[in-house]
Formats: C-alpha cells, structure tokens, sequence
C-alpha cells in the first residue's frame, strides 16, 4: 500500500510539474510578435520566434501578425477640382511595426483597419479634391505617394506601417456613367457615319470614273463610224460621179424616169401641154 | 491524433512497407486479449508497455510529413524558421518543437480580374471590376488573368498574410493606371498586348516592392470590348467599315461590267460605219454599172431607147398615182381617171 501511494503521489508531482512547465513556456511564431501582459500591463514585448518564458496563471499572451496586411478601402466619393464626382476604390497594405503602440492605442486588428480608413480617406479627399478629374484618372504616381506619405504619418502613432496605397479602380457613379455611354454611342455613331459615307462617295467616284470612260469609248466610237461612213460616202460619190460624167444627158433623163417611181404613186399629176415628156400620152 | 491517422493513412498508400510499426498494432491488440487470464501483476506491466508504445509512436509521427512532387516544407523549430526540405517522406522533431509548413511552389497559380470562373468553361463576368475609365474619358470592359508562381516560399509564407489578394489587388491597380494611360481605340485594338505587357512589369515591380517571393508569369488580358450599352455602336463601326468595302466593291463591279459592255457596244458602232460604207461603195458600184450598161445601149440608138425608156416608166408608174390631169392648149382638162376624181378617193 505504502509502494502505491508513494507512485501516485510521484505521478500527482510530475504531472503537477509538466503542467507547469507547459503553462510557463510558449512558442512566439515566425509570422508574429507576442506581448507578454501581466494584469493587462504590457511586461515584455517579443517581435523575434522562438521559446519564451512568462509565469503561469500571472502572465497572459498576446500575439498579433507581423505579416502584412491587405486592407480592402471602401469605395469612397469624391469631388474633384473641376466639380465632377468619382468612385475612388482603393487599398491599404500595412502591418503592425509597433506591438507595443499598437496595443495601447488600438488593440485590434478591426480597430486598426477602421482607423486606417479614416485617415487614408481624408488623405485621399484632400489630395484628389486639388485635382482634376483627368490628372487622377491618367497620372497617379505622384498622388498616391503623398497620400502614402500622409497615411503613413498618421498613422505611426498607432504602430501601424503603411506600406502602400493604391487605387484599384477610378469609376464614375451610375448617372455620370449613363452620360459618358451616350457620348460613346454618338461618337461611335459619328464615325460609322463617316466611314460609311467615304466608302459611297468612293463608289460614287470609280462610278463616274467608270461612266467617263464609257462615254469617252463611245464618242471614239463615234466618231470613228463618222469617219468610216464619209469615206465610204466619198468613194460612192466618186465612182457616181465618174461614171455618170460619161454621158449627163442620159444621166438626167435615168435618174428623173428613176424619181417617178418614187414621187408618182399616190399623188395628183398634173400634165401640162408643154411638157414635152410626156407628149406619148396624148 | 488526427493528424497521426491522417498520416498513417497518407503513409500506407505510398509508403506501405516502409511502416512496419503499423502492422504489430493489430497483431499486439489480440495478444493482449489472449494473454487476459494469466498472472496480475506480469499483464499490467505488459498492458501498460503495450499502450506507451502506440503512444510513443504516435507522438514521434507527428514529426513525419509528406511533400508532394510540386512542394516544398519550411520547417520551424519552436516558431522560427529553421530549414526548407524538398519533396518525399520526412521526419522533424515531434511538437511543440518543430513543426512545418507545405507550400506549394510549382503550381502556376491565377487570379481573375473582372470575371470569376464558376467550373471549367463557365464564367461569370464582374461589371464593376471589368469596367475600366480609359484615359480620353470612355470605359472599356477588361477581363484579365493574372499567373504567378511562388519564388521565395519563405517570403511567401511569412512575409504577408493573403498573397493572392496582394496579387489580384496589385494588378487591378497596375491594369487600371495603364488602361487610363490610353484611348479606348488605342486599347481596343493596337495596344492590347503593350498593355498586358506593361502590367505584368508594373505588377512585378510592386511586389518585388514588397518582398513577398511571388513571381509574375503572365498577366493575360481575355475580353477587351466596349461596355455592353455601347457595344452595338462599337460593333457598327466594324460594319461600316464592311459597308464601305462593299460600296467599293459594288462600284468596282460596275465599272468593271460597264467598261467591256461599252467597248463591245463601241466595237459595233465602228463595224456597222464599215458595213455602211462598204454598202454605199457596193451600191455605187452597181449602179455606176447598171448605167454603164445602159449607156452603151443607148449610144447606139438614143431616140428609140430615151423613148422607151420613157414609155415604159410611165407605164409602170401612172396607174399607181391617184389621179392623172392632163391640160391640153386650150386648158381643158383630160380626165384620165375620173372615178377617182368624183369620188374622191373615198372608194
């Protein structure tokens, strides 16, 4: 019996001592800083991993990331210099530098993002509100550095870092989007427009084009044909003339016999005594 | 515990026969029950022995891990980074003393931008991430993807704490300032791989920036057209263009139809000009003949054959005309063909 209690009261003790040396060490993480707090005050602030000591049931551990954070800003409107309204997306990349500040100030990391939104917002409108509306759309380089460099100053104080800021999307709201649709349909409108009336007054040139060079070819022609028929006319004249100038008077009587056949049918003859031609009718 | 049968499980489909310990387990458990009825004190101890090692066991496998071909493990002893080991079967130091992390560095990982996709081939576009403010004042809609690959697992782990949200958020910004940078015609046609270009560069930059390990290895731009309200304008400029080639071809046509039909027609006017005046040189000809012939009948005898001829025309010719008035000296007149004089002609 003596043996018994002897072994349950070593088991009680070396559990007892496991327990303790479990609840006296803890492990700090590579991606983390622990605070070691004692009654709710900070004792020891640990930002390096490894194998620490603090006294158990006394001291309580805090840990909080070192990594950094992305922070997702909600999307914020704004007034530019030229009066128009602009849908501002942006986000934060940050990270707790200062274990210590920061669990004195803010404590949280929702603390954190809701602080950070507030100073990056102001930081934001009082930069974008000196510009115009074209200079924050094309060119940011410069902006977003002052308004990093602000957040950053405003925010040392809570042991925040801002690492970046950075715009994700410029829009414009609902009503102002509508407007500049309209202007692209018209202006796309426009060019259909012209292109098209390029290509008619294209078509409409090789047409005429075309129909120059037809009537040209056809006045060739012409007067080409012109050319062909008098001198075909001409020979004809020619070989009329040199074989009726062999003999004129029988020419004449020919060609008038020739004519009555044409002028008498049909018509009213009037014979008079004195046309002798015609003395065989009598 | 769990992680210890997660092992073993992992264990016996790879690496069946390098873990004998496994198969006393069984084999001990019935030992066990069939040594029950012998002595007391003899069975505690071996009761106990049995159930320590089993417990000993598990505790080491907590130490064993696996890294798949694509991996790598950064171990970390008491929370610090110790040492990265490479694909297999390993053992480290069982908890709390070391523990590891497995991350994958070859997979080409992907962030969609201005689309998500549901299941292979089916998408889901996000208007408000595609829309995009271009820099002469219009919108275009752009759908990217964004592949990367871990370079520095270490700073990839430890360094931030959601690495696709940086990448994704990082080339959203650097896809929107280089958009802005341009017109939407510029975007829409030329510049569309200078853009993908310069923010896949803008994007590595930044992160460099940030020291996370992450490698850029593609930013690919997918749909890049006009936001749907004006997407019917945009497509009737592409029809336009296609009129105007038409207008042009239709012309073309024409005048290439018109040309040959004129010079065919051009052709017959020249032909029938020759034909013309081959008829009145071939007509003059003959008649020229005929009177020749004529003639030289009539230098032998011309009274007899001037009046025949006379005579006979006359013949031929009178009783075709309507009515023949022949006045006489005295101016009476000769009715030749009365009936059609009373008449009228209205027989």
């Amino acid at each position: 019996m003596m043996k018994l209690t002897i072994i349950v009261t070593v088991a009680i003790v070396s559990i007892l001592a496991i327990v303790f040396l479990v609840l006296s060490l803890f492990i700090v993480d590579q991606t983390q800083y622990a605070i070691v707090l004692r009654f709710g005050q900070i004792r020891k602030v640990i930002s390096e991993p490894g194998l620490y000591t603090r006294t158990p049931f006394v001291d309580n551990v805090v840990r909080l990331s070192k990594r950094y954070y992305i922070y997702d800003i909600p999307v914020e409107k704004i007034i530019t210099l030229d009066k128009k309204t602009l849908l501002v997306d942006s986000y934060a990349i940050w990270r707790i530098y200062d274990p210590k500040k920061f669990l004195e100030s803010v404590r949280t990391v929702s603390l954190a993002l809701s602080r950070i939104d507030d100073v990056v917002y102001s930081g934001l409108r009082n930069t974008l509100a000196k510009l115009e509306f074209d200079d924050i759309v094309t060119g940011e380089r410069q902006y977003l550095l002052d308004i990093t460099e602000f957040a950053r100053k405003n925010l040392v104080e809570f042991g925040i870092e801002i690492r970046d800021v950075r715009i994700k999307h410029t829009d414009l709201p609902k009503e102002n989007q509508q407007a500049v649709f309209e202007r692209m349909k018209s202006e796309r409108q426009s060019i259909a427009a012209l292109i098209r009336a390029e290509g008619q007054k294209e078509a409409q040139k090789i047409r005429s084009e075309a129909d120059k060079q037809a009537t040209i070819i056809r006045a060739q022609a012409m007067s080409e044909a012109e050319r062909i028929k008098g001198s075909g006319e001409a020979s004809a004249t020619r070989i009329y003339a040199e074989a009726f100038s062999k003999d004129y008077e029988f020419y004449k009587l020919l060609r008038t016999l020739e004519s009555y056949k044409n002028i008498i049918p049909n018509s009213v003859v009037i014979v008079g005594e004195d046309l002798s031609i015609l003395e065989q009718m009598k | 515990m769990n992680t210890y049968t997660d092992l073993t499980f992992e264990g016996r489909k790879h690496f069946g026969e390098d873990l004998p310990t496994f198969n006393f387990e069984g084999p001990r458990a019935s030992d066990i029950l069939g040594t029950a009825k012998g002595g007391r004190s003899v069975k505690a101890k071996f009761v106990v022995i049995l159930v320590l090692i089993p417990l000993v066991v598990v505790y080491i496998m907590t130490g064993v891990y696996q890294v798949d071909p694509s991996q790598v493990a950064l171990v970390k002893t008491f929370g610090k980074y110790s040492y990265t080991t490479g694909p297999g079967i390993h053992l480290h130091a069982p908890y709390p003393f070391q523990s590891h992390v497995i991350v994958d560095v070859q997979t080409i990982r992907k962030q969609e931008i201005g689309f998500r996709t549901i299941r292979p081939g089916q998408y889901a576009s996000k208007k408000e991430e595609a829309l995009i403010l271009t820099g002469d004042g219009n919108i275009v809609s752009v759908e990217a993807v964004v592949q990367f690959r871990v370079s520095d697992p270490v700073k990839f782990v430890f360094n931030v704490e959601k690495p696709e949200e940086l990448v994704k958020f990082t080339t959203e910004s650097a896809l929107r300032e280089r958009i802005a940078k341009r017109t939407v015609d510029e975007i829409l046609t030329a510049e569309r791989d200078k853009v993908a270009y310069e923010v896949q560069e803008v994007t590595q930059r930044l992160l460099n920036d940030y020291d996370v390990g992450i490698t850029v290895l593609n930013v690919l731009l997918q749909e890049v057209v006009p936001p749907d309200p004006v997407i019917a304008a945009f497509d009737d400029v592409n029809n336009a263009k296609q009129d105007k080639e038409r207008y042009i071809n239709e012309a073309l046509r024409y005048a290439n139809n018109l040309i040959p039909v004129v010079e065919g027609e051009a052709r017959k006017i020249v032909l029938e000009a020759e034909a013309y005046a081959q008829q009145k040189i071939l007509q003059a000809t003959g008649e020229t003949q005929r009177f020749l012939s004529i003639l030289k009948e009539y230098k032998s005898s011309p009274k007899i054959t001037e009046t025949r001829l006379r005579i006979e025309t006359l013949e031929q010719v009178l009783p075709k005309a309507k009515t023949v008035i022949l006045l006489d000296r005295s101016q009476r007149i000769l009715l030749m063909n009365l009936e059609n004089l009373l008449g009228g002609g209205s027989k």
